[in-house]
């Protein structure tokens, strides 16, 4: 049959979905059901860091449900992901354990940039406007029960991403006591978002130009059609919105959910989500409000049918991540000229070795990233740059990689100067298996290679070719005038990890021009 | 809502208004021009009407009287008024029911050949010793004579039993005080029994209870029998289930059926000639008042009529049996889902056979395509097909979601056993909704064809009930509409307790949006009116009484919008007051079949729009029931649906039209063609299978493919 029929499950702070698409090349996505579960999971961990076994029953009855309905739709494979609310809770590994003997269903944790990068796949699959929108500057706005993701793209391209820790279930857990202490409930809220917001403009929107807020979420479609009533349009003005924002505030939540047609379930988080959006607004300087429909399982759906050659992606996501790699590596002012000479070479070597080291095309991405960042390291401190490196890029949230492919680039990078660690010293503070050190050690080995070809960090090497020679020999031809005592001096050292792990000698030699 | 549409005064009390509905019924027991068999059919059914009205609405008086609850309802009166009003009018309802059997009915009879023996004293000899005979055989065996002294209390009543109270006097005992003794008529046995005819050609028949009273003395060899009466109770049995408490539904209810018949009596019928000192002894134990009494002229429980009337023979006083004729777009069609895949079929119970719902269901627990089916049953047919055809998918592997609503009235019991049976059988049962009763009539059907996913959906206004579709007029649809796939989809999501969904494609949903939706479709040709536009509206219910859709309807018709509402029951609008409902007509059906469809058209400044709906204009449908209303789109079924609406507003014989009083009259026939809105469809139904296709109309003469002949030739 031409379709296959996919399951997103998301089990999220507030509500538990599963959705059910049919998947064909020719007719695309099509959601065929969309079952909604309203149960806070986040009121839970927000409040106690744990989920509470009442919930856990409930969660389970749901999912077996959920397998029923999948059934009925003769769903062929699943995906079933937690974000933030299981994330964050200090049981979720006994309570992933407990759903899959009770269930039958695998729930998978996503983290935060796995989250959100499955967001924008669903942006850029649902809406032809996405490239169009983000050649100008946009923030991409996704307000979540646990947190908020603030997204910068400007001429095409990601350049920063950001997580601040204030959802709309969060702030309303926060300040549940001060609710029913003041009237000024809305203030509060903006008070407490001031701060974090601070920080925010100061290191990120400081030089740009942000003429889009591209909110996703269901309360903006909601406000979206009160505004525009039947007209078919996506955007909000500014003063539109301001304009809805007193009425609000002057009409009341419970009022205005019934205006706006928002059930009494839904209708609690709606001011919190208000008062985020606003003071948004304010401080991206945006002009528009742009809408756009932003879902993890059409995000998960649209992976599976890529993965699955079904369909063509539609924005090149692997770019995002090497711009936003870029961006971290110009902040903390590395050596652009080193690196780019040192991407052109590791890349030259890793695609030559394709069937020796058996790796693929998203390890080459990492190989890539791994020297965009190999020396970020240095802006902290200058003699413990490798473990300095290592930090920053734990520390640094990449959108499109998940925590797994995260480690492995901070681990290249720290083994890149100083000893390679044994597996079981690594595995004691990692949960990396033996097949992801392996990975590690290979790349690293074409690194540290590569690294010693620009020793000088003076690009006295441009081009190179690399020639294998008799199995045992990897010559490299380099073309340049210079002179290269120290490259060659420093060869040997650079060289010993890749002869240990390829079996091959890698031979300089250089072909003087001029 | 505006304060010049509500006023009490302009709305009629809805229970006097059913009892105008009954009374109506009672007038075709009348109504000479009826069949004689069919007479008897009209007033068993306003004898079930009424018990069932006690049973429920009375009952609920009561209990609110009972709760010193005084709020009055929309037409200003309180709990007792109400209940005075009822007992005033019912009372001569009554009297006019057994004066119709009495003096029409019972002479009719006879008049052909059914000589019915109201008495034992009228048997001959020989009828006598039949009729002895037959006592002995049949009936003693199962009777359970019950006295009443010092040392045996008053024995338990059930509610709703034909039962014989007597009273007894030892015998050889001068001066002893009288006693009183009780039988009940045993429900087991047949009511009607046939006994050797006095002369050829007529067939003679009694009453099983007058059999008993006959023989009374033999149930009390030490006695004497003073007298003996026939009566009959009815107990306050309204279901109220705290559904907040009750933590597992099922099990409340079941519990509650055992405690329903220890309820209140609300209702003594009995034997006008009845002994004084036996309605004595009954008013104390029953603690009854007198206008609750009900003195009858007559066989109690009238019902049994309705067994009278399938009586073999005597075909020349009934109607001709109808038989539902086959749908045109499905005749010769294998394959259902084919047929919808080709257009939406809207189908026309009982003219048209309930056939294909049927079939739409037992086809698809045999198609090797299809992954699921869902569907919501409320009341259904004992040994139900489709129960049978759901119980097989589940066996065939197929996804089988039921919603089975236990509050149906009166039907829990019997509910819980099928309920059971296809739990038993694999399939999903969902035991309805709390707080909620599931009155929408939805069927799912989920198939997976070549190109994806494909929804078959089956929508109507009348229960999946293969009995009551041969006698209820209703309508259906059977479509693949994408939207409306998706949408029911969403239906059963909520079914199973999931949020509603962000937006609804062409369903609108009780108790969600239903009310508002209505509201804003009057108030939109409110509008049309106001602007000087045509505005029409026609709606076809079986009850009127929701205030604020009333007080909608008040102001439309205020602004110019004509309203031709077509409600064969409750209907608490009143037309013809100046400036307020002079626009508004009301007509009431009622005929050989039970008018149920919902039908409402809006004519929206020439963009017509048709609906079919589960849901009357009633509080409880638009606030405590899941209810649907959906769309009729295609140009084609809409054109048929006004086309029923047209000739329901052109009935003369069987239509009566509401008057500013609150009566009902025939319509005036002076100037209009004589038309019974339910004899035409019978016979549309029957003429569209007999006309050939349209294009076999075409004067084109066709010349056929040359058969393809093999390739040897070559």
């Amino acid at each position: 049959m031409a379709c296959t029929m996919f399951a997103a499950i998301d089990v999220g702070s507030y509500e538990v979905n599963l959705k059910i698409y049919e998947l064909s090349a020719r007719k695309g996505i099509r959601v065929v059901n969309h079952v909604r579960h309203r149960m806070e999971l986040g009121k839970d961990t927000y409040a106690t860091g744990r989920i509470g076994t009442e919930l856990v029953d409930e969660l389970c009855n749901v999912l077996l449900d959920f397998q029923r309905i999948m059934k009925e739709f003769g769903v062929e494979d699943y995906r079933a992901c937690a974000t933030s609310a299981v994330r964050e809770s200090k049981n979720h590994i006994v309570l992933l354990d407990r759903i899959r003997l009770k269930t039958g269903i695998y729930l998978e944790v996503l983290s935060n940039s796995e989250q959100r990068f499955l967001g924008y796949k669903s942006i850029a699959f649902n809406s032809d406007r996405f490239q169009e929108i983000i050649e100008k500057g946009t923030a991409i706005i996704d307000v979540g029960g646990g947190s908020i993701q603030l997204s910068l793209y400007d001429k095409d391209n990601l350049v920063t991403t950001q997580n601040i820790r204030l959802g709309t279930l969060r702030l309303r857990e926060r300040l549940s006591d001060v609710a029913k202490r003041t009237v000024r409930y809305a203030a509060v809220i903006e008070e407490l978002l001031n701060n974090e917001m601070r920080t925010y403009r100061k290191l990120y929107l400081k030089d740009r130009n942000i003429r889009n807020m591209l909110l996703v979420g269901n309360y903006i479609q909601y406000i979206n059609k009160y505004i525009h009533k039947d007209r078919d349009v996506d955007q909000i003005t500014k003063e539109e919105f301001i304009t809805f924002y007193d009425e609000f505030i002057q009409t009341g939540q419970d009022a205005m959910a019934v205006r706006l047609g928002i059930s009494n379930e839904n209708s609690t988080l709606l001011l919190p989500t208000l008062v985020i959006y606003k003071r948004l607004l304010e401080e991206t300087g945006a002009e528009n409000v742009v809408i756009l429909g932003m879902d993890l399982g059409d995000g998960l759906a649209f992976d599976y049918a890529e993965r699955k050659k079904i369909l063509k992606p539609r924005h090149n996501f692997e770019n995002d991540i090497l711009e936003a790699a870029r961006n971290i590596a110009k902040r903390y002012h590395t050596n652009r000229n080193h690196t780019q000479v040192m991407e052109r070479i590791a890349l030259t070597i890793y695609d030559k070795l394709r069937t020796i080291h058996g790796l693929g095309k998203r390890e080459r991405l990492l190989l890539q990233l791994s020297v965009l960042l190999h020396d970020c390291g240095k802006y902290i401190n200058m003699s413990q740059s490798a473990q300095c490196s290592y930090d920053i890029i734990m520390a640094t949230e990449v959108i499109g990689l998940s925590h797994m492919e995260r480690e492995i680039v901070a681990n290249i990078v720290r083994f890149n100067s100083g000893n390679v660690m044994p597996f079981e010293e690594l595995a004691v503070s990692s949960l990396l298996e033996r097949s992801e050190y392996i990975t590690i050690v290979k790349l690293t080995a074409i690194l540290r290679l590569a690294n010693g070809l620009d020793r000088s960090h003076k690009q006295k090497i441009k081009e190179i070719k690399v020639n294998i020679k008799d199995n045992h020999t990897m010559q490299i031809l380099v073309d340049t005038a210079e002179d290269l005592t120290l490259e060659q001096s420093a060869f040997p050292e650079k060289t010993e990890l890749f002869e240990e792990i390829y079996s091959l000698k890698p031979v300089l030699k250089a072909k003087k021009t001029g | 809502m505006k304060k010049e549409f509500t006023k009490s005064e302009y709305f009629e009390n809805r229970e006097l208004s059913w009892l105008g509905f009954n009374e109506r019924i009672l007038g075709e027991a009348r109504d000479k021009k009826n069949p004689l068999f069919e007479r008897l059919k009209f007033l068993s059914i306003t004898a079930s009407n009424l018990d069932e009205f006690f049973m429920v609405r009375v009952a609920s008086l009561k209990d609110m009287v009972n709760a010193e609850y005084c709020k009055k309802g929309i037409s200003g009166m309180t709990p007792q008024q109400q209940l005075d009003a009822i007992h005033d009018r019912v009372h001569k309802f009554v009297g006019t029911q057994y004066s119709t059997w009495e003096r029409s009915l019972l002479p009719g009879l006879r008049q052909c050949g059914l000589q019915v023996i109201e008495s034992h004293e009228e048997l001959n000899e020989e009828q006598a010793r039949y009729v002895d005979q037959y006592f002995v055989e049949n009936v003693y065996p199962v009777l359970t004579p019950m006295a009443v002294d010092s040392s045996r209390p008053f024995p338990l009543i059930v509610n709703k039993t034909l039962n014989l109270g007597a009273l007894l006097k030892k015998k050889n005992e001068e001066d002893t005080e009288l006693e009183f003794a009780t039988v009940q008529v045993p429900a087991v046995l047949q009511r009607i029994i046939e006994i050797p005819p006095v002369k050829k050609d007529v067939r003679s028949v009694i009453l099983l209870e007058d059999m008993i009273a006959r023989n009374m003395s033999q149930l009390f060899l030490s006695y004497d029998v003073i007298c003996v009466h026939p009566y009959r109770i009815m107990r306050n049995a309204d279901l109220t289930i705290d559904e907040d408490e009750a933590s597992d539904l099922l099990k409340e209810i079941q519990k509650q059926l055992k405690k329903r018949q220890w309820g209140e009596v609300i209702r003594l019928e009995i034997d006008e000639k009845a002994d004084k000192r036996l309605l004595k002894i009954l008013k104390r134990e029953f603690e009854i008042k007198e206008d609750a009494i009900y003195r009858t002229s007559g066989p109690l429980d009238l019902t049994f009529l309705m067994k009278m009337y399938g009586l073999e023979g005597y075909e020349a006083y009934k109607e001709p049996v109808y038989i539902p004729q086959p749908v045109p777009d499905l005749a010769g069609k294998e394959d259902i889902f084919e047929a919808i895949r080709e257009r939406d079929i809207l189908l026309h119970h009982p003219y048209q056979t309930f056939d294909p719902v049927v079939d739409f269901v037992r086809k698809a627990a045999k198609d090797s395509q299809v992954l699921a089916i869902k569907q919501t049953l409320y009341r259904v047919s004992g040994n139900s097909p489709i129960i049978a055809a759901l119980a097989q998918a589940a066996e065939n592997g197929k996804q089988v979601s039921v919603l089975v609503e236990l509050k149906a009235r009166f039907d829990e019991e019997h509910n819980i056993v099928w309920a059971k049976m296809l739990e038993r059988a694999g399939c999903h049962v969902i035991y309805g909704l709390v707080g909620l009763k599931t009155h929408s009539k939805i069927t799912l059907v989920v198939r997976r064809e070549e190109d994806g996913i494909r929804r078959y959906v089956h929508l109507g206004t009348g229960n999946y009930n293969d009995s009551t579709a041969k006698l209820y007029t209703d309508m259906g649809l059977l479509t693949c509409s994408e939207l409306i796939g998706e949408d029911a989809t969403a239906v059963f999501n909520m079914l199973s307790g999931y949020s509603e969904p962000a937006s609804w494609n062409k369903l609108s949903l009780a108790p969600l949006w239903l009310r508002e939706r209505f509201l804003s479709m009057i108030r939109r040709e409110t509008d049309h009116a106001r602007n000087g536009e045509a505005a029409h509206i026609v709606a076809k219910m079986n009850s009127l009484c929701d205030p604020e859709l009333i007080a909608a309807l008040y102001e439309a018709s205020a602004a110019g919008v004509k309203i031709d509402l077509i409600i064969r029951g409750i209907c608490s609008l009143k037309v013809g007051i100046p400036g307020i409902s002079e626009h508004i007509s009301v007509r009431s059906i009622v005929g050989t079949f039970l008018e149920h469809s919902r039908i409402y058209y809006f004519l929206n400044g020439g963009q017509e729009e048709v609906y079919l709906a589960s849901a009357d204009w009633m509080p409880r449908n638009l606030d405590r029931r899941v209810e649907i209303l959906f769309p009729i789109e295609d140009e084609h079924l809409k054109k048929e649906v006004m086309h029923v609406l047209d000739i329901q507003l052109k009935d003369t014989i069987k239509a009566q039209m509401k008057q500013p009083d609150g009566t009902y009259e025939k319509v005036d026939r002076r100037g209009k063609a004589a038309l019974s809105s339910q004899i035409y469809f019978m016979e549309y139904a029957k003429n569209q299978n007999r006309q050939p296709e349209d294009s076999a109309h075409d004067r084109v003469f066709i010349p056929a493919e040359p058969i393809e002949g093999p390739d040897d030739e070559e």
